[in-house]
């Protein structure tokens, strides 16, 4: 689509979906429960809409024309938060939903493009957090240094772990991960140097430049909260992951990964590498939930085990489900959005773990592709003469 | 000597009841090929329900006035074990039916999704739900042999599940809705065609898997005399390690691995320094070797795939 004026169409769109989008999330951040609740029916109700007219792929397609302007509005979002919320309390919401985000990124390589549900998603979570952790705690490292060995050490066990993957089809990798989810957060109970049932306290902030993160932010001559500092590191270290998920859906990988999940033996007849591509899912998925760990671990600077148990990675699971298997975007948006209702049940917490039941039934009944489903790649021609564009 | 036989008759009591739950996973999978992860919550709802029959409304002791008392505990037993296999029954209709024909991995999500669900609603809606409950002495805990320490209760419990399954023997083979269930598991398609009536096998299936997870869940909670609102899942998690090490779909692999898995914990516990930890452990290493190495179990046939 040939771009006449500097204010097209698509540009207006794009501007106003990224607008649009991040002010839903401020909504329902800064909203009670109903409106947290009335944003996910009201996003879903938008989906809906735009598939019945075939609007979908246009507006992805005038976002992705216009990527830079949709992004700065987003980052522009994510820079003014700290300023504009009034509450400590609501900033930790938006830090926690941005951890969570780069942990569904992760889930979404093995469960989304490959089709692998993994229950032990948060064991990865609690391998960086607890490397880090211990890192710090014990030997007195720096956070930045355990935070990456956290990564390392969860790429790891997403590598061990895997290795069942490569074995087992269906639902018995589901039911492999589920029992080494299980033998995690019980090898954690018991074994007392890991912290045992107390968990470990203490865990030191980052600092940079001599100045600890849990120190409130002074700039433009306001004193912003502390959670702010971790926002911003949160957002950016979100961003990079969605910029590498996105690269990596678009490239062979992630169309091998989509073969995979498709038919397996297929794949392997067209040459694609079941090994290596199986375990590049596990391993990457894991480093992505280990990173939001060691952040984890640093920003609340206390990590007791029934943080990283078989329910947790059911909330991740569903996560995934809502905002849309195999779509970064989507995963993101889900991410953020059960963040924010499940603070908002704080209130009703006996009903928490049913609520959640209840969603992820729900979704799997009504809506399983999730509110933003899967797409379809969008090659194009390079800009040559003529504007062919091949659609795929 | 005698403890090594007492530990015995441990394990064997705690075989009994993974046996339970590990056949209904069998039979769930077998006729509709999907895991059915709620198992545990439902066999203990089965618990609560015979709980809530037995202290809460006024007829244990009606019962026992007119009835000797195994009567009313049978009669008990019952009720709670024809309310479960209701629940069972409505879990099917509400999230296995809707999945019929679509990727396995859905029903089991939503079974597990159930499975919390059920959980959650016993905990937030039986009065103190949150908290252990002592669960009520139904059966009689005489000690009969002191040197072994082996009760009453204990030999109630190896009957009671030997009696269990000689009956669902009796109904699967001899019966001709029994042979019907066979049928629809080796080959629904098959099935139908010689006229099987396959709705009715899975729904009478879905049913008998509910009352012996009553029974089942019954038999657990007389076992550890308490009874949580969220034993169901690790419960569950231990049947279902207990019925794949076996052999999913298979009934006498589900009796082979409940008491694999109960004398592996038991065993481990009791002769490691510090194992109590490490039992439960040690079960779940068991069910991830097997899934590995020899997903059939002990008991099941290979399964080729074709292409």
């Amino acid at each position: 689509m040939p771009k006449t004026a500097l204010f097209s169409n698509t540009l207006v769109i794009a501007i106003l979906v990224s607008f649009t989008g991040c002010m839903l999330l401020y909504i329902a951040l800064v909203g009670p429960l109903i409106a947290a609740l009335a944003v996910l029916v009201l996003v879903l109700g938008l989906m809906v809409t735009a598939e019945r007219t075939g609007k979908v792929e246009p507006v992805y397609h005038a976002v992705e024309d216009h990527k830079g302007i949709s992004l700065a509005v987003i980052i522009l979002f994510v820079l003014a938060l700290p300023f504009v919320l009034s509450n400590n309390y609501l900033l930790h919401v938006a830090v926690m939903g941005g951890i969570y985000s780069i942990v569904t990124l992760g889930l979404n390589f093995q469960v989304g493009s490959t089709g692998m549900v993994n229950f032990a998603t948060a064991a990865f979570f609690g391998t960086g957090a607890y490397t880090s952790a211990l890192l710090a705690t014990k030997f007195g490292l720096s956070p930045w240094f355990t935070t990456v060995a956290g990564v390392v050490a969860a790429a790891s066990l997403g590598l061990v772990f895997g290795y069942p993957a490569l074995k087992t089809r269906g639902y018995y990798l589901s039911l492999v991960t589920i029992a080494l989810q299980v033998i995690f957060t019980l090898m954690i109970i018991n074994t007392s140097w890991l912290g045992g049932p107390n968990g470990i306290p203490g865990i030191p902030a980052y600092s940079l430049g001599g100045t600890s993160f849990r120190l409130p932010l002074a700039i433009f001559g306001m004193e912003l909260p502390y959670q702010a500092n971790y926002l911003y590191l949160v957002f950016i270290l979100l961003g990079l992951a969605l910029m590498a998920a996105s690269r990596l859906h678009n490239s062979r990988t992630g169309l091998a990964w989509n073969a995979i999940e498709q038919d397996e033996i297929v794949a392997v007849t067209q040459g694609i590498n079941l090994t290596k591509l199986k375990l590049l899912a596990f391993a990457l998925g894991a480093a992505f939930a280990g990173l939001a760990g060691g952040l984890y671990g640093h920003y609340t600077s206390f990590i007791g085990v029934e943080d990283f148990d078989f329910s947790k990675s059911l909330v991740f699971i569903c996560m995934v489900l809502l905002g849309g298997m195999d779509n970064a975007i989507g995963v993101v948006l889900g991410a953020l959005l059960l963040t924010i209702v499940d603070e908002k049940l704080r209130d009703f917490a006996d009903y928490r773990m049913l609520m959640y039941s209840v969603i992820l039934i729900i979704i799997l009944l009504s809506r399983p592709q999730g509110l933003l489903p899967k797409r379809i790649r969008r090659y194009q021609a390079a800009k040559s003469a003529g504007e062919a564009k091949v659609q795929l | 000597m005698s403890l090594i036989l007492s530990q015995v008759i441990n394990a064997v009591m705690l075989g009994c009841t993974y046996s339970l739950i590990a056949i209904g996973f069998s039979l769930f999978f077998g006729v509709m090929d999907v895991v059915v992860f709620s198992a545990g919550d439902v066999a203990i709802f089965g618990a609560f329900s015979i709980m809530a029959l037995a202290t809460m409304t006024g007829l244990q002791p009606v019962l026992d006035a007119i009835l000797p008392h195994y009567v009313t505990v049978f009669l008990l037993v019952s009720l709670g074990a024809a309310s479960t296999a209701l629940l069972m029954l409505l879990i099917y209709r509400l999230v296995i039916k809707p999945f019929e024909g679509k990727s396995p991995l859905m029903p089991l999500l939503s079974t597990i999704a159930a499975g919390i669900a059920l959980s959650e609603l016993i905990g937030i809606f039986y009065p103190q739900g949150r908290n252990p409950q002592a669960f009520p002495q139904l059966l009689p805990n005489d000690v009969l042999f002191p040197g072994i320490m082996m009760s009453e209760r204990n030999i109630i419990i190896i009957l009671a599940t030997i009696l269990l399954v000689t009956v669902l023997y009796w109904f699967v083979n001899k019966t001709k809705m029994g042979l019907s269930i066979q049928a629809v598991s080796q080959n629904k398609e098959a099935a139908i065609m010689v006229g099987v009536n396959w709705q009715r096998s899975v729904t009478t299936t879905f049913l008998v898997g509910g009352l012996i997870l009553g029974i089942g869940g019954f038999l657990v909670a007389s076992y550890f005399n308490i009874v949580r609102f969220d034993m169901g899942s690790m419960y569950g998690l231990k049947g279902f390690s207990a019925a794949v090490v076996g052999g999913l779909g298979s009934i006498y692999g589900g009796i082979v691995g409940g008491m694999l898995i109960a004398f592996i914990e038991v065993f481990v516990s009791a002769f490691i320094p510090g194992g109590t930890a490490y039992a439960s452990i040690a079960a779940f290493l068991t069910v991830v070797v097997f899934i590995l190495f020899r997903p059939e179990g002990i008991i099941g046939e290979k399964t080729v795939e074709k292409v």
